[in-house]
């Protein structure tokens, strides 16, 4: 039978702030040592109180924001209970009943539109290593602010799903709220998967894949439990309502603990942490700062620069200023953009070198004299390339793009004048004498090896189509 | 509310307690009692009453993103938990 997949996303994100959400010890504790990074408060020493960070409480509104969610005025904390070592408190502080974040929604290059519920703040666990007969519990990462984003069952396919999930971690970074690095977990998705056969009005028993941590596992995660649960329905069975683990390497999900039966978490209040107000003035004036969104790329760029190329480079957020400077600037045009675009898509990110050249990108004054001098035929594709590559070059990369062209000598000739001495001097040689005499006579190919020796004679910086105009001129 | 055994012993499992079967029955009686006293408050019609969260009536409690020194250190922390390695809390095998 044919089933329509129903899916909804959760997925945390680890706000980039400089201390923690409840206490003011470093959050970043990329490559630091286990238990560096803790207070007495992350610890959960008795008489030890939260101390709300105002920061994360400004990032949730940007990040509210580049989702198109509404931002409440009032909201408020919960404690969550549940004991696992991972959580010294024995319970988490979260928003349960009155978020921060409201409805809003994102959407996809495909037009795909996913609805938000909501978003929360809410601190993070720590990590546990687990080994054959015991654990270890590294605190580092207890209470570091997360969102918490809850979409709507919108999304209806696995390529929907990686495209969405791809989306929130571009508007996430564009709105500058987190690092992004998906390899060591800044954002985690869970994934619910339902299916119903076509055409029924009713939803299937969903599956909770949790924690996954790239686009890719997302989507072979909801390719697989869409075939797994058509085969038990296809077999007349049934869909447990489950909570599974994802393997990467095996490509298969896995039912974890069943503690859905004890899911009795007690909410209550958070007496620690006075309710959050915020003023219509200052939502406003915080969303005011959103930079722009690849949606408002999307939109200015999507005449100019090809689909495929823009999405690639979107993945890029200071790539794309760059570019918008471009725009900017008078001398970029229809022309100028789509050849940088090209530039940087082409020969950065095919050959992978993307991490560490988009570290210091060149200025969009380099870029525009570059854009410049091809389009004046100074430049020719290989050249612009070549000196594309040179403005990375430490040695290089401060020299404006003719100076970096003229040390490479790579400028093409364009002087008619000097292009029709080297000319001349190259029909002197005996050796064209009988190329010529074969043009002249109606063979067209030869055209080819005369423009070649002009621009051996010139050492490659003759502009091809001007010596191939001059020689059809002498030689009529 | 009338409290029995099972009650009693959810409680216990999701407070991490581990109670023998007399604690269970004199927990039992006490709970019912409690419950039948705080029931009294039923009577009172709060319809529309927005409950009381916080009783201080503060707002926006927070402070600026700068890191601070810590008194504690990681040493006089990690002593606190009965076992340690490598840095870290030993715990039981979990999962």
């Amino acid at each position: 039978m044919k089933y329509y997949p129903t899916i909804g996303i959760e997925c945390h994100v680890q706000l980039s702030t400089k201390t923690k959400l409840f206490s003011e010890v470093d959050n970043d504790a990329r490559g630091k040592e286990p238990n560096s990074c803790v207070s007495p408060v992350d610890y959960a020493l008795p008489g030890m109180l939260p101390r709300l960070n105002k920061e994360a409480v400004r990032f949730c509104i940007l990040a509210g924001r580049a989702m198109n969610c509404e931002i409440n005025a009032f909201s408020r904390f919960d404690r969550k209970h549940y004991f696992y070592p991972d959580s010294p408190k024995g319970y988490q502080i979260t928003q349960f009943y009155q978020p921060i974040i409201g409805a809003g929604h994102v959407d996809l290059p495909s037009g795909v539109s996913v609805r938000i519920n909501h978003a929360h703040l809410e601190g993070d666990a720590g990590k546990l290593t687990h080994f054959d007969t015991y654990s270890l519990v590294d605190f580092n990462r207890v209470d570091t602010p997360l969102i918490e984003i809850v979409s709507e069952p919108d999304i209806h396919s696995a390529k929907d799903a990686h495209d969405y999930c791809k989306e929130l971690w571009r508007l996430m970074r564009y709105a500058g709220v987190t690092y992004g690095d998906l390899y060591n977990g800044n954002m985690r998705f869970d994934v619910n998967v339902s299916i119903a056969p076509e055409g029924s009005k009713e939803l299937g028993t969903r599956a909770e894949v949790k924690n996954l941590n790239s686009f890719r596992s997302v989507e072979r995660a909801v390719e697989y439990e869409i075939s797994r649960q058509s085969k038990i329905l296809d077999k007349g069975g049934k869909v447990i309502q489950e909570t599974l683990g994802w393997n990467d390497a095996t490509g298969v999900t896995t039912g974890q603990r069943s503690k859905e039966e004890a899911k009795d978490y007690r909410y209550m209040p958070e007496p620690d942490l006075p309710p959050i107000h915020l003023s219509d003035e200052y939502i406003k004036s915080e969303s005011e700062k959103l930079p722009m969104m690849p949606a408002d790329y999307r939109e200015k760029f999507g005449k100019v620069i090809k689909e495929d190329i823009l999405e690639i480079l979107l993945d890029y957020p200071a790539l794309m200023q760059k570019l918008d400077e471009m725009a900017c600037d008078k001398a970029a045009d229809t022309v100028a953009l789509p050849l940088i675009a090209n530039l940087f898509a082409s020969v950065l990110l095919a050959e992978e070198k993307s991490a560490e050249y988009l570290n210091d990108l060149p200025s969009a004054k380099q870029l525009s004299e570059l854009a410049e001098m091809n389009e004046k035929k100074e430049l020719s594709s290989t050249a612009t390339k070549e000196v594309f590559l040179k403005m990375f070059d430490p040695q290089m990369k401060n020299k404006d793009a003719r100076t970096i062209a003229k040390e490479l000598g790579v400028v093409q000739e364009n002087d008619l004048g000097a292009l029709e001495a080297i000319v001349d001097a190259v029909l002197k040689k005996p050796e064209t004498l009988k190329a010529q005499e074969d043009f002249k006579a109606g063979s067209e190919k030869v055209l080819g090896f005369l423009v070649g020796q002009v621009m051996k004679e010139s050492k490659g910086k003759a502009n091809p189509s001007a010596v191939q105009d001059i020689l059809r001129k002498k030689l009529a | 509310m009338n409290v029995d055994v099972d009650t009693i012993n959810h409680l216990a499992e999701l407070s991490n307690f581990s109670i023998s079967e007399k604690e269970c029955e004199s927990l039992k009686k006490d709970l019912g009692e409690i419950l039948k006293y705080v029931s009294l408050l039923d009577e009172v019609d709060v319809d529309g009453v927005e409950p009381t969260y916080q009783v201080f009536e503060m707002e926006n409690v927070w402070r600026e993103d700068a890191i601070l020194p810590q008194e504690a250190n990681r040493g006089q922390l990690l002593a606190l938990s009965k076992e340690q390695k490598d840095n870290q809390v030993k715990v039981p095998k979990v999962l």
